[in-house]
């Protein structure tokens, strides 16, 4: 096998729009499923139904993020600039889900939904770190390219 | 370019890096794996290997180290082809001290292609690491994860079962 056809059969784990789609995945299912959860929690009273598809757009959601763990854990790995990228990805999500647990919590003014603004602000503080890791992780390897002479 | 900044370069996410990498070392992967297993079943395993370092890369700390860290990924992947082989014990091999073997002068690297397959999996690895990979004792060492010492003393023996080998078909001492 020569290396070009080895690319070829490597391109799944090579191509950035996968690594990147993985990571959408992952904090989309577990962006959704957070804030979903939170409308459900916060409701008074629903019908039988209603329950259900809340349930079940849970349920999809976790199972988004759970394939986004798995792939990126197993399958697709996360360089330098993906690493970046995703971070960012991450915090803009968290903060979405941040501004939409606080509206949350101003419209109920529950328990449950002052949780939920913990929880989003937590996962939100923690995207920031990575992102402040992400990059200087890659700031390391861009100096050690550029004293290798790359 | 060198081996560390093509893989400073992978981890940075750069493809084409990626490309030369491959370019640089699949012959070189495919060569040991060929050699260990058989042209078989090289390709799988070759891709094998390097499904695991796409997926390893970004972890890899000391990008100057990539031969040996290569090395050792071709290796697992190797034993796990080979691992009923492999589940036999290893005699005496790390009480054999590592001596001066008036056999070693004899292994060239003909002879080594020539007498390779016939000898068992451990002796076969370290002649091919060493050998014929230009690997040294300190990185083969950290591929079979023993120490420098055992290396030797494996280095040694194979080249004895090597020269046995070829002596018992005829060619010359």
């Amino acid at each position: 096998m020569n290396p070009d056809d080895l690319i070829g059969k490597l391109s799944g784990p090579l191509s950035l729009r996968s690594r990147i789609g993985n990571v959408v995945a992952l904090l989309g299912g577990l962006g959704g499923a957070l804030f979903i959860g939170l409308l459900w929690a916060t409701e008074p009273a629903l019908p039988g139904r209603t329950h259900l598809a809340f349930g079940v757009l849970v349920a999809l959601g976790l199972a988004w993020a759970g394939y986004g763990v798995w792939a990126l854990t197993r399958r697709t790995p996360l360089f330098a600039l993906d690493r970046v990228i995703a971070a960012w990805l991450a915090v803009v999500a968290t903060g979405l889900l941040t501004a939409g647990t606080i509206a949350v919590a101003v419209a109920r003014g529950t328990w449950v939904s002052t949780a939920g603004v913990l929880v989003a602000v937590t996962l939100a503080v923690l995207a920031v770190v990575i992102l402040i890791r992400a990059r200087a992780a890659r700031a390391a390897l861009l100096r050690r390219k550029g004293e290798l002479g790359g | 370019m060198t081996d560390e900044l093509l893989v400073v370069r992978c981890q940075l996410g750069e493809r084409e890096a990626f490309a030369e990498l491959v370019g640089v070392w699949n012959d070189p992967v495919w060569a040991y794996v060929r050699r260990m297993i058989g042209p078989s079943q090289a390709d799988d395993v070759a891709q094998e290997v390097w499904l695991a370092v796409v997926r390893g890369l970004p972890r890899l700390r000391e990008p100057g180290r990539f031969a040996p860290w290569l090395f050792t990924i071709a290796r697992r992947a190797v034993a796990n082809r080979l691992r009923e082989e492999y589940g036999r014990p290893e005699v005496l091999v790390e009480e054999e001290r590592a001596s001066a073997d008036p056999a070693d002068g004899l292994v060239d690297r003909a002879e080594l292609l020539t007498g390779l397959s016939e000898l068992p999996v451990r002796e076969r690895e370290i002649l091919v690491l060493f050998h014929l990979e230009d690997l040294s004792l300190e990185d083969c060492a950290e591929v079979c994860a023993i120490p420098v010492g055992t290396v030797k003393s494996r280095l040694s023996r194979a080249r004895r079962m090597l020269r046995d080998h070829l002596t018992e078909k005829g060619h010359p001492r």
